[in-house]
């Protein structure tokens, strides 16, 4: 069975008596969940056929409906999502700094791999900006740093250099052979130290140019480098930037990279977005896409470039007061938007929040859906953070307990078959 | 006047500092475990990370409480004394002289009141004769 605890899937899950191996304490608490909440109108309990129709009266209302998160569904309820954001007009934002980073890995502008290639072939780890011992806990024993590769049979010990580049000493770094620690409001300008470095120039920086040269020096001799791009990177360096480093480092050696996002599901939902026929405005930069089967690459080359041009440099797709302040109607699908951002919980729009989870959104929302959870308690495919597409089984059947699991587990409805009662009410 | 001190009447030093968020797996799995209403959730999101120079300015010890104030909303967490003190010596060997003016908070609603994060937030931390609030007192307009 699949963890969707983070975006790293793992697929070698087993539940007996209630114990979840081989999984991380992030997995576990995820898998065996219990924290539901009631379905709710006006903060009344009711039924779920009246919390849905209720969703369905405000979006078929909504002057300027908008959708937030989908990162945490499964792919089918992500289609279904779509479908019903065209339907209504409505713009999605997954509310996530990865998401940039993600386009520029679909549409081919960055070298990109599979978590199976880093385990046999990398010898060079950096994680940029990412702590995974605490998002991924199974990334470094799975695939980044201990085990022994096909072409790595020492695995860290000989085989594997990690270096961590953060603002923190963070836990991950701890284990790491070198640690950069970046300065604030000066992380752009570590980029372009690293870069002059790599050309053997000295960078006048007001980071320590022999480190940065140390690092280009250790860069340049990889055979296979990935760099690991968590949040720290994405928000804080220009997206063309990240390009641009690449570029470079693919002069000298191989160097590719992957995304450390959490929402186990995000790098589909980029993909359903762009192969969909639908108009999504991107929330935090304003820009909008107008997304068709035939010339998708070339309207969201468009998108990036007008992106630039309104000066939005660095890619925080981070939801911000003003933007929702545009919408009459938020309907957030795995996303705790006050949690986010805690002063949306006096905007005048009207709020609809279907999750899994008890969030502090219920605590604002007009409605509240509960749903199942994708790989828990309903099936699905999901696409892992490498790209690779996972099947998602039902560790607990909907309505009874599966093995291993309590057996006075509610029934849940699944998010997409919600989407799809929603889609066929609006 | 029994049991009040006289430096209950002055106002405590403060500091400005930069706060910046960090993922903590023992909240995420409290968030995932407990919910996000538990005390368990709660205590291990309310806390701050400060350099021990830091502490000092402002008469704080490690575990007492303090009050972070942004332009967009106030807080009041636990102080930690940064565990990058107690590798002083490794760190001090690679170049890494602790943080001081920055102070490390795990993504919550608690950092999140402070303002835009994830990216960092200036702020000023002094010590705090107040509770730490929780969800519902935190938000205004939210119903449990
Ligand atoms: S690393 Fe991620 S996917 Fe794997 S068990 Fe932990 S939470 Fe689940």
């Amino acid at each position: 069975m699949t963890c969707t605890g983070c975006a790293l899937l793992c697929d070698d899950i087993d539940v007996h008596d209630g114990e979840v191996r081989p999984a991380c304490r992030i997995g576990a608490a995820h898998i065996l969940n219990r924290h539901q909440v009631d379905p709710m109108v006006n903060h009344e309990i009711v039924s779920i056929d009246d919390a849905i129709g209720h969703a369905a009266t405000l979006l078929t209302d909504a002057k300027h409906p908008m959708f937030l998160g989908f990162g945490n569904s499964v792919t089918e309820t992500q289609e279904i999502g779509v479908r019903l954001a065209e339907k209504i007009g409505a713009g999605i934002d997954t509310c996530s700094s990865h998401a940039h980073l993600i386009d520029d890995i679909i549409h081919n502008r960055v070298r990109t791999c599979a978590l199976s290639e880093v385990r046999d072939m990398a010898d060079v780890i950096l994680f940029w900006g990412a702590d995974p011992m605490n998002t991924h806990p199974r990334l470094l024993s799975g695939y980044a740093y201990y085990p022994r590769g096909k072409n790595r049979q020492h695995g860290w010990e000989e085989d594997r250099t990690a270096i961590t580049i953060d603002v923190r000493r963070s836990h991950t770094a701890s284990i790491c052979k070198g640690m950069h620690k970046i300065v604030f409001g000066h992380e752009a300008e570590f980029v372009d130290a690293l870069m002059l470095a790599l050309q053997n120039k000295v960078p006048k920086t007001v980071y320590d140019s022999k480190q940065v040269l140390k690092l280009a020096g250790t860069l340049k001799k990889a055979e296979f480098g990935v760099i690991f791009a968590g949040p720290g990177l994405v928000e804080s360096v220009p997206h063309d930037a990240i390009i641009r480093l690449m570029d470079r480092l693919n002069e000298f050696s191989d160097f590719r990279i992957l995304p450390l996002h959490s929402q186990y599901n995000l790098r589909s939902i980029a993909a359903v977005k762009t192969a969909a026929t639908v108009t999504t405005t991107d929330v935090a930069t304003g820009a909008t896409t107008n997304n068709t089967t035939n010339n998708t690459t070339n309207t969201t080359t468009d998108a990036a470039d007008a992106r630039e041009q309104q000066g939005v440099g660095t890619q925080t797709s981070k939801i911000t007061l003003n933007s929702l302040r545009e919408a009459d109607c938020i309907l957030c699908v795995g996303f705790d938007l006050i949690s986010s951002l805690p002063q949306a919980c006096d905007i005048d729009a009207r709020i609809i929040i279907i999750d899994p989870n008890e969030t502090l959104t219920a605590g604002c929302a007009d409605v509240v859906i509960p749903c199942a959870a994708g790989g828990v308690d309903m099936a699905g495919t999901a696409v892992r953070l490498d790209g690779v597409e996972i099947d998602l089984p039902c560790i607990m059947e909907t309505g009874q307990a599966g093995v291993g699991m309590p057996t006075d587990t509610p029934t849940r409805m699944s998010d997409a078959s919600i989407m799809n009662r929603l889609l066929e009410a609006v | 006047m029994p049991g009040i001190k006289i430096d209950q009447f002055l106002a405590a030093p403060d500091r400005e500092i930069t706060v910046v968020e960090y993922q903590d797996i023992f909240q995420t799995e409290a968030a995932l475990k407990h919910g996000k209403f538990s005390k368990e959730y709660q205590d291990l999101s309310t806390v701050i990370l400060l350099d021990p120079a830091d502490l000092k300015k402002i008469g704080a010890s490690d575990g007492d409480l303090v009050k972070i104030s942004s332009e967009h909303g106030t807080v009041v967490v636990t102080a930690k004394k940064s565990e990058g003190d107690t590798k002083h010596e490794v760190m001090a060997k690679e170049g890494h002289q602790g943080h001081p003016g920055v102070g490390y908070m795990p993504a919550s609603v608690w950092l999140n009141i402070l303002g835009s994060t994830p990216a960092p937030v200036s702020a000023k931390v002094s010590r705090s004769q107040q509770k730490i609030y929780t969800v519902s007192e935190l938000i205004p307009g939210f119903k449990v």
